[in-house]
């Protein structure tokens, strides 16, 4: 019985405390933020099996995990006002290459960050190539270049020089 | 700019941006209570420490103990007798004790024992002050209302709360 109640009180303390530290620590994980992760899953997973290393506890505690998560993904699916508060939802953070500053200092992104995303998604070199960044609900950020100003454009002159100089 | 900011864009993704607003703000205030949660921590409200730390005495018998402890953690309780003529020192500790408490070691060990809750009779020499402490696991969660005696005084009654 009170493994059933240990792993909930567990997987709802940790989904809080994972949503509290946002998007941004959740999408772009570093090395260390993956011990960090390590280490969180030591300590509470002792707090779970406390003395107890049966494997009927171990199957108890993993049956309660996965029906919890289908549970929710169940709940997901059928409610978006819940779909949002689980899983968070998309927000644009530069439109038409405008960056939106409020915005990106609520969410805790940088402008490099969008700099940096454009450059390894689509090799973009400048905000104002950039159409549309959005901060997806993975905490990653998605770039949809301008299609006006892309790099085709700015590609060229350099390789129109190259070739007359030769 | 901040309220066209504020605004619900519909392309190239649906926004909530109130939504949206809200749970940054939550998001805030999680943060503080996860802060608040760490220093209380610091200060010993979830064991050891200086909200934690307690010191009780009455007639001869001192009690140094925690006043928040968690189930399975090591507890610590020292008992201070002030100097006096008898040879034996004898303390007692209510039921409650007993059955909340698996007791890792007494020391020094006493020289007799009975059941009757746990009544230990420790020898000690005549006109000298006694210390004897006792290191015990709480296994059940909640408050404990433990009770102490010290030869036939009046019993010294005291709290401690178990954290799950």
């Amino acid at each position: 019985m009170d493994s059933v109640l240990k792993a909930c009180a567990v997987y709802f303390v940790l989904w809080a405390i994972v949503r509290i530290s946002g998007r941004r620590t959740l999408g772009e994980m570093t090395a260390f933020d993956f011990v960090l992760f390590l280490i969180i899953g030591g300590a509470t997973q002792r707090a779970i099996t406390g003395q107890d290393y049966s494997l009927t506890n171990a199957l108890i505690l993993v049956a309660t995990f996965v029906t919890i998560e289908i549970g929710l993904s169940l709940i997901e699916r059928d409610s978006p006002m819940m779909r949002r508060i689980l899983n968070a939802a998309p927000t644009i953070l530069v439109e038409n290459g405008h960056v939106l500053a409020y915005r990106l200092r609520r969410a805790r992104v940088t402008e490099d960050n969008i700099l940096e995303a454009g450059r390894r998604l689509h090799g973009l070199e400048r905000m104002d190539q950039i159409k549309f960044a959005i901060l997806e609900p993975s905490g990653n950020i998605s770039i949809v270049p301008n299609e006006r100003s892309g790099r085709v454009e700015t590609a060229w002159p350099e390789a129109n020089s190259l070739t007359s100089s030769s | 700019m901040v309220m066209d900011e504020l605004a619900s864009r519909k392309y190239p993704v649906r926004e909530h941006m109130r939504f949206q607003c809200r749970l940054w703000t939550i998001e805030r205030i999680g943060w503080l209570v996860l802060a608040l949660i760490t220093v209380l921590a610091l200060l010993g409200l979830f064991g050891t420490g200086i909200l934690s730390n307690r010191s009780i005495s009455a007639g001869s018998l001192t009690i140094d103990y925690d006043r928040f402890e968690r189930v399975t953690r090591q507890a610590e309780f020292s008992f201070h007798f002030a100097p006096s003529s008898n040879g034996e020192r004898r303390l007692r500790l209510n039921r409650a004790f007993q059955t909340n408490y698996q007791i890792a070691s007494i020391q020094p060990p006493p020289a007799r024992s009975s059941a009757d809750g746990l009544d230990l009779t420790f020898a000690a020499p005549a006109g000298s002050a006694a210390d004897v402490v006792i290191w015990a696991h709480p296994h059940s969660y909640g408050t404990m209302r433990l009770e102490a005696r010290a030869d036939d005084e009046p019993p010294l009654k005291f709290s401690v709360f178990v954290y799950p």
